[in-house]
C-alpha cells in the first residue's frame, strides 16, 4: 500500500502525543496562557437568559406591524444591531457576540413563545434537571413574560399549529411520537454554510453593491417584482446595519484602548479597532481580520435566527490565502496564527440557545450546537487539499478541548500519513473530537442530490453528520427524527400501540371510538410468511413518512411566510441572482433531511421474528406478541433467548441479521428519497439519532429485539444494547463490516457510526497505528462517517460519582461532543451501555 | 481436515503484530497454575455453567427437560450451579435447550474451510496493519497437522501466520508447521525443571531444547515470561533466564515480553467446576509492577530487548 506524505505542518511535530484519554484536573492544555485563561473564564461563567434581543425585536415589530415579513425581519435586525449592548472581554482578540453577553441565551420570539411563558410560570428553567438557565431578576422575568404575550398568535409555531390536521399530529411530538419535528416547529432552521470565500473577497460593501445592481435591474413586468424588491431592500438594510454594528465595535475598542494602561493590551485593542474599521465594509487584509470578519458574519446569522448548526465550511481552504500571505510577508508567525485560532475556538462556544424542555430531551446541551468545522479532503480537482491550517486547526482543537468547534476531518484514499497521525493523536486524547468523514461515499451522496462532481468534492459537514454544499444548499438538515421501532410496534400489532388502552391521552379520539393510531397492515397473529412481515413494514413506513413529510412541508411553509432570513440568504449566489430568500427556495439545492433512529432495534426485532417464528418455528406469532405486550413479564425464556447469542444479531458480521438491517436502511431511504420539498428540491434521508434514541425509547413499548419498554432504542447506525447486554459481541471489525454492508451514499443526509474504546486499547505507538489502520479500512469499506470515544465505562462511572472533578470532560454523543456531567442521567446510562470495544 | 477450537477472537492486538484473528485450539499437556484458559485443557467439547445467567428452574427448566440422564444438573436455590462431570457425557442437549447463555459450549469442531471463512472476513484489516492470523491454545501443536494445513492456505492467500505455543512438543510436530509459520511466540516459565514441573505439570527439557533448535535456525521468535509472584520472579531465575537467552539462544529473540500475573479466568474455572489455585494470591499491584519494571531493566542491561506487556515497541 502506498503512503502519501505532506509537508504541511503546524507548530508541533505531526506525531505529537497529547494525552491518553481524559485527565482529571488538567486545565492548561494550550501553550498560550491567554487561551487557558479565556477557556477557564468560559467554563466558570453561568448560563443566563438575556432579554435584550426580545425587547428590541418586539419594539421593531410593533413599529412595523403592517410591513411585509422580510422587511419586518430587516427592521428588527437593524434595531438590534444599532442598539444592542456590546461586549469586549479581557484578553480577547476577536470581537462579536450574538446580541447577548457570552454564554447568555437571547430570545427569538418570532418562532415560538408559548413554551417560554409556560416554563417560566410552571417549570422554571432554573429548576431543570439538566440544561438549566438563569434569569437575572424578577423584573426581567416579568418583562420576558409580558413581551412574549405580545407574540402569542403571531409566531411560526402558531401558524404551523393552525394548519396541522389530526393524522399529522397523532404521530408527531404532539401525539405518540413516531416522528419528531420539534426542532423547526419551535425554532429557526439554520444548518447551513455560507460562501465565506466570497465574503472574504468582497466584504460587506461588495455584498451590498452586488444587491443594489440586481435591484436596479429588476423588471416591473416580473409578477414577482414586489417580492424580489422586498428581498433586496431587506438584505441591503441588514448588511448596512452589519457595517454600522462593526463600526460600533471599532469605536468601543478605541475607547477601551484609550483607557488601557498595559502597553501590550493597548496595542492589541488598537489593532482590534483597526481590524473592525477595515472589515466594516471592506475585505480583510490580514489573517486576523479574516477571522474577525468570519466571527461577525457568523454570529450575525445567529442574531437573525436561532437555527442551529451554522457551520464554518472548509475553513482550512477558504482561510488559507490570508494565512499564506501573512506568513510570506512576515505579518504573523505560525505561533500567533495558532493563538488566534485558539482564541476563536474558545469564542465559538459563547453562542447559547434556550430550548424548550421537550427539545432538550432530544438534544441535550446549551450551546447552539452543530457548528462543524471541516478540514482536509480533496479539492475540486480531486487532489488532496491538506495545508498548514489543516494541521494548525487540529492543534488548536487539542489545545482547547471544548464543545466547539466540531472539527471534522475529511479523509480519502490519498490522505497524507501525517494528517492521519495528527487526527488519531487528537482522537485518543479522548475529548471527543475530531470526527472523520469519508470523501468517496460522501461525494457519491452529494451527486445523488444532483450536484456536479466538482461541487460534490467541495462538500462541508453541517451539524452532526450532514453533508452540505456551502453557499449553494439550503438542506433543512436535521428536519425530524423518526422513531422506527415505534413504527415496528404498528407492524407487530395491527397498527396499534402495544399498550393501547384508556390510560392513553389519545384514547377518546382513538381506541375508544374504534379507531387506531396507524393503518392495520397485519399483526404477528396474522402473518403467514416473513415476506408478509416485510411488506407490512413497507406499508407502515409509507404511511408515516407521508404524515411526517406533509407536516414538514407545512412547517417549511410557515418559515417562508413569517420568518424569512434575508441577511444570510444574501450569501447565497442563487438567492442574490433570483431575488428569492432561502425560505422561498432561493438556493440552488433545497432539500429536507429527516433522520431514522433505531434501525438496529428494528433489524434485531425482525431477526427474532424470522428466526424464532418462521425458520425454527420455536414460538408462534401470538406468543411473541404477547411477550412484548406483557413487557416480557412471565416470558423470561423468550426474553433470555432473544438477548442471547443463539439469536442472530446485527453488528456481528452475520449476514442473517445484517441483511435485515439492510432491508430497514433501504426501506427508510426509499420512502424519503425523491419526495419533493416546497422549495423545489428533494427530500434527503439520514440515518442518525444524535441522542434522540434515549428520549424515543421513553415513548416506545417493549420490542422484539429483547428491549424492555422505555429503554433507549439503538443509536445511529449502531447495533442494539439492551439492559440484558450488548448484542454486538464480535469486536470492532465485525461491527464495521456489518455497518458497511449497506450503501451509505443512499442516506444523502448522512450516516453516523460510533465506536468506543477504553483508553488502554489505543495506548502506545502500536495503539496509534492500529487505530490508523482501523480508520483506513473503514474508509476503504465506504462508511460515510466514523467517530470515536476513547473513554472506558469506568471513567464515565467515576465522573458520575465525582462530577466536580470531571467538569470539562467531553464525551462524544453523536455527531457532537458534550460535557458528560451536564447530560441527563438516561443519556449518561446509554453512553455507558454502548459497547466498549477492545482490540 | 477438522480441528477443535474453543474460541475465535477477531481484532486482537496482543499476540503478534498488527490486528489479528486469533484461533484458540483446545487441548493442552500443561496445567499451569496461573492459566487463564482452563477451558483449553481437555481436547474435547465440554459444557460450561454460568450460574449468574441462569433465569431459574421455575421460570425455565428447559435444560432439565433436555438432559437424557438423571441428576446431572445441580441446582442451588433454584438456579443451575454445576454439572456432575462424572455422569455428563457432553452430549450438549442442555446447551441446545438453554435460552440464556447460562450453559456454554466450550469447543467446536471446525473444518479448515470454516476457519478460513472467518479468517477472510478481516483480511483488509490485516493488510493495513501488518496483522494476520495467530493460533494459540491450549497447545496448538497437539493439532499440528491441522495448523500446518491451515497456515499453508493462509500463506497461499498472503496472510501472515503466527503460532503461540508452549513448545512442549516433539520436534517433528514443530517441523510440520515451520514451513508455513512466520512467527513463533513462546514462553519460558521457569529455568529450574523441578520447579517448572511443580507449577505446570511438565518439565522444561523439551521446551528449552526446542527453543535452541529454533534459535539455531534463526527463526523469528517472541519470547515471554509470565511473571508470577513467588514462583519465577526471583532474581536467581531471572538471571538464569538471561543467561539462557544470551548463551543458548544467542539472543536471537525479537522481543522478550514480561506479562504480569493477572487474576483472569476465575469465572471460567468456576464454570468448569475446577478449583482456582491462585485464589489466595494477594499482591500489591503497585510494588509488583515496580518489581517487573526492575526485571525488565535488568534484561535490557544484559542486552536483551525486553518490554513489559505484549508490545514490541516502546
Amino acid at each position: 500500500m502506498s503512503i502519501n506524505r505532506t509537508n504541511a505542518c503546524g507548530t508541533q511535530p505531526y506525531d505529537q502525543t497529547y494525552s491518553l484519554g481524559y485527565q482529571v484536573h488538567h486545565e492548561d492544555w494550550s501553550p498560550f496562557p491567554r487561551v487557558n485563561y479565556l477557556r477557564q473564564k468560559f467554563l466558570d461563567r453561568q448560563y443566563y437568559i438575556d432579554v435584550e434581543r426580545l425587547r428590541l425585536v418586539t419594539e421593531a415589530y410593533k413599529k412595523h406591524e403592517a410591513a411585509p415579513s422580510k422587511l419586518k425581519c430587516a427592521y428588527a435586525f437593524e434595531n438590534i444591531l444599532l442598539n444592542v449592548t456590546l461586549h469586549i472581554y479581557e484578553q480577547d482578540l476577536i470581537l462579536g457576540e450574538i446580541a447577548a453577553p457570552a454564554k447568555a441565551a437571547p430570545i427569538y420570539p418570532e418562532f415560538s413563545v408559548n413554551w417560554i411563558i409556560d416554563e417560566i410560570l410552571n417549570s422554571p428553567f432554573e429548576e431543570r434537571a439538566h440544561d438549566q438557565f438563569y434569569i437575572r431578576n424578577d423584573e426581567e422575568r416579568k418583562e420576558i413574560v409580558e413581551l412574549c404575550r405580545y407574540w402569542q398568535g403571531k409566531t411560526v409555531e402558531d401558524l404551523i399549529n393552525s394548519r396541522l390536521e389530526e393524522d399529522q399530529i397523532k404521530g408527531s411530538q404532539l401525539g405518540k411520537r413516531i416522528f419528531q419535528t420539534n426542532l423547526y416547529h419551535y425554532a429557526g432552521v439554520g444548518h447551513l454554510v455560507i460562501d465565506y470565500a466570497k465574503l472574504m473577497e468582497v466584504g460587506y460593501d461588495g455584498m451590498i453593491e452586488d444587491a443594489k445592481k440586481r435591484y436596479e435591474k429588476l423588471d416591473k413586468k416580473d409578477p414577482e417584482y414586489g417580492d424580489k424588491r422586498d428581498f433586496y431592500l431587506s438584505m441591503i438594510i441588514m448588511h448596512e446595519a452589519a457595517k454600522k454594528y462593526i463600526e460600533r465595535y471599532a469605536k468601543l475598542a478605541e475607547e477601551y484602548a484609550e483607557k488601557e494602561e498595559d502597553a501590550k493590551r493597548k496595542e492589541e485593542l488598537k489593532t482590534m479597532a483597526i481590524n473592525c474599521h477595515q472589515i466594516a465594509g471592506g475585505a480583510p487584509k490580514t489573517f486576523w481580520q479574516a477571522l474577525q470578519l468570519f466571527n461577525f458574519a457568523t454570529t450575525l446569522i445567529q442574531i437573525e435566527s436561532n437555527g442551529h448548526s451554522i457551520s464554518y465550511g472548509r475553513m482550512d481552504q477558504w482561510l488559507y490565502p490570508f494565512y499564506e500571505k501573512d506568513i510570506k510577508n512576515g505579518t504573523i508567525t505560525k505561533e500567533f496564527a495558532l493563538e488566534l485560532l485558539e482564541v476563536l475556538y474558545v469564542k465559538m462556544n459563547n453562542p447559547t440557545k434556550l430550548k424548550d424542555k421537550g427539545t432538550v430531551l432530544v438534544r441535550n446541551g446549551r450551546g447552539f450546537g452543530g457548528e462543524s468545522l471541516t478540514i482536509g479532503g480533496v479539492d475540486r480537482n480531486g487532489n488532496d487539499a491538506t495545508n498548514d491550517l489543516t494541521m494548525l486547526m487540529l492543534e488548536a482543537s487539542a489545545h482547547t478541548r471544548m464543545m466547539n468547534p466540531w472539527v471534522c476531518v475529511r479523509m480519502h484514499e490519498n490522505t497524507p500519513y501525517e494528517l492521519k497521525v495528527k487526527t488519531v493523536e487528537c482522537i485518543r486524547a479522548g475529548y471527543g473530537h475530531p470526527k472523520i468523514f469519508n470523501d468517496a461515499p460522501a461525494i457519491k451522496a452529494m451527486m445523488r442530490k444532483g450536484m456536479t462532481l466538482e461541487e460534490a468534492r467541495d462538500y462541508a459537514v453541517v451539524g452532526c453528520v450532514e453533508i452540505d454544499l456551502p453557499g449553494k444548499e439550503f438542506g433543512w438538515h436535521d428536519a425530524a427524527y423518526v422513531n422506527t421501532p415505534k413504527m415496528m410496534e404498528m407492524v407487530v400489532n395491527g397498527g396499534r400501540c402495544l399498550d393501547c388502552g384508556p390510560h392513553c391521552g389519545r384514547w377518546e379520539r382513538c381506541g375508544a371510538i374504534g379507531s387506531q393510531l396507524g393503518p392495520n397492515t397485519g399483526s404477528l397473529e396474522t402473518y403467514k410468511s416473513f415476506d408478509e412481515v416485510l411488506e407490512s413494514v413497507d406499508k407502515q413506513f409509507d404511511y408515516w413518512c407521508d404524515q411526517m413529510c406533509s407536516s414538514l412541508n407545512i412547517i417549511d411553509n410557515a418559515h417562508r411566510t413569517l420568518k424569512p432570513t434575508p441577511y444570510v440568504s444574501a450569501f447565497y449566489e442563487d438567492c442574490l441572482e433570483s431575488g428569492k430568500d432561502l425560505t422561498e427556495g432561493g438556493a440552488k439545492y433545497n432539500g429536507i433531511g429527516p433522520q431514522a433512529s433505531g434501525l438496529g432495534t428494528c433489524a434485531d426485532s425482525l431477526a427474532t421474528i424470522k428466526q424464532l417464528m418462521f425458520d425454527e418455528k420455536r414460538y408462534t406469532g401470538l406468543q411473541l406478541l404477547q411477550a412484548v405486550k406483557d413487557n416480557w413479564e412471565g416470558h423470561e425464556k423468550i426474553y433470555a433467548l432473544v438477548n442471547s447469542s443463539k439469536v442472530h444479531h446485527y453488528g456481528n458480521d452475520d449476514d442473517y441479521a445484517d441483511e435485515l438491517f439492510k432491508y430497514m436502511f433501504e426501506c427508510y431511504c426509499r420512502h424519503i428519497n425523491g419526495r419533493k420539498t416546497p422549495r423545489g428540491g428533494e427530500y434527503s434521508p439520514g440515518v442518525y439519532s444524535v441522542n434522540a434514541n434515549v428520549a424515543m425509547g421513553l415513548n416506545t413499548n417493549a420490542s422484539l429485539d429483547g428491549r424492555k419498554a422505555y429503554e433507549a432504542i439503538s443509536d445511529n447506525m449502531g447495533p442494539v444494547h439492551t439492559d440484558a447486554g450488548s448484542h454486538d459481541i464480535s469486536g470492532p471489525t465485525a461491527i464495521v463490516n456489518s455497518l458497511t454492508k449497506v450503501d451509505h451514499s443512499l442516506a444523502t443526509n448522512g450516516t453516523l457510526m460510533n465506536l468506543r474504546f477504553p483508553e488502554d486499547a489505543v495506548s502506545g505507538i502500536e495503539g496509534r497505528d492500529n487505530l490508523i489502520s482501523l480508520i483506513d479500512e473503514i474508509i476503504a469499506k465506504n462508511a460515510m462517517h466514523v467517530q470515536f470515544n476513547i473513554m472506558s465505562a469506568k471513567t464515565m462511572r467515576a465522573a458520575q460519582k465525582k462530577p466536580e472533578d470531571y467538569k470539562d470532560m467531553l464525551v462524544r454523543v453523536a455527531g457532537y461532543s458534550a460535557y458528560f456531567v451536564e447530560l441527563g442521567k438516561p443519556l449518561q446510562k446509554d453512553l455507558i451501555q454502548r459497547t466498549e470495544l477492545h482490540f | 481436515m477438522n480441528g477443535i477450537i474453543f474460541n475465535i477472537q477477531r481484532f486482537t492486538i496482543h499476540d503478534g503484530p498488527g490486528m489479528r484473528t486469533e484461533l484458540f485450539l483446545k487441548g493442552c499437556p500443561l496445567r499451569c497454575e496461573w492459566c487463564s484458559n482452563p477451558e483449553s485443557w481437555l481436547p474435547y467439547i465440554q459444557i460450561g455453567v454460568y450460574k449468574t445467567k441462569c433465569i431459574s428452574l421455575k421460570k425455565c427448566g428447559l435444560c432439565e427437560e433436555a438432559c437424557p440422564k438423571e441428576n446431572v444438573l445441580n441446582f442451588t436455590r433454584g438456579k443451575l450451579t454445576s454439572i456432575d462431570r462424572s455422569k455428563c457425557t457432553n452430549c450438549l442437549a442442555c446447551y441446545d435447550a438453554c435460552p440464556s447463555d447460562a450453559i456454554k459450549q466450550w469447543g467446536k469442531v471446525m473444518s479448515i474451510e470454516e476457519c478460513m471463512k472467518e479468517i477472510r472476513k478481516d483480511i483488509g484489516y490485516y493488510e493495513r496493519s501488518g496483522g494476520g492470523v495467530t493460533v494459540s491454545g491450549g497447545e496448538p501443536l497437539l493439532q499440528s497437522d491441522f495448523v500446518a494445513e491451515l497456515f499453508k492456505i493462509c500463506k497461499e492467500e498472503g496472510i501472515h501466520t503466527c503460532c503461540e505455543s508452549t513448545l512442549h512438543a516433539d520436534w517433528r510436530e514443530i517441523e510440520k508447521i515451520l514451513p508455513y509459520t512466520d512467527l513463533i511466540i513462546s514462553d519460558i516459565k521457569h529455568m529450574d525443571t523441578t520447579i517448572h514441573k511443580k507449577y505446570t505439570g511438565v518439565d522444561n527439557n523439551k521446551i528449552l531444547e526446542n527453543l535452541k533448535k529454533l534459535a539455531d535456525k534463526n527463526y523469528e521468535m517472541i519470547l515471554r515470561i509470565p511473571i508470577i509472584p513467588d514462583v519465577n520472579d526471583d532474581m536467581k531465575n531471572i538471571e538464569a533466564t538471561a543467561d539462557f537467552i544470551l548463551n543458548e539462544l544467542r539472543n536471537r529473540v525479537r522481543t522478550l515480553q514480561l506479562l504480569s500475573f493477572m487474576r483472569l479466568g476465575e469465572e471460567k474455572y468456576s464454570s468448569l467446576g475446577i478449583p482456582y489455585k491462585m485464589e489466595n494470591v494477594k499482591l500489591n499491584r503497585k510494588s509488583f509492577q515496580k518489581h517487573i519494571n526492575e526485571i525488565s531493566n535488568y534484561f535490557n542491561s544484559r542486552g536483551i530487548h525486553c518490554l513489559v506487556g505484549t508490545k514490541e515497541k516502546q
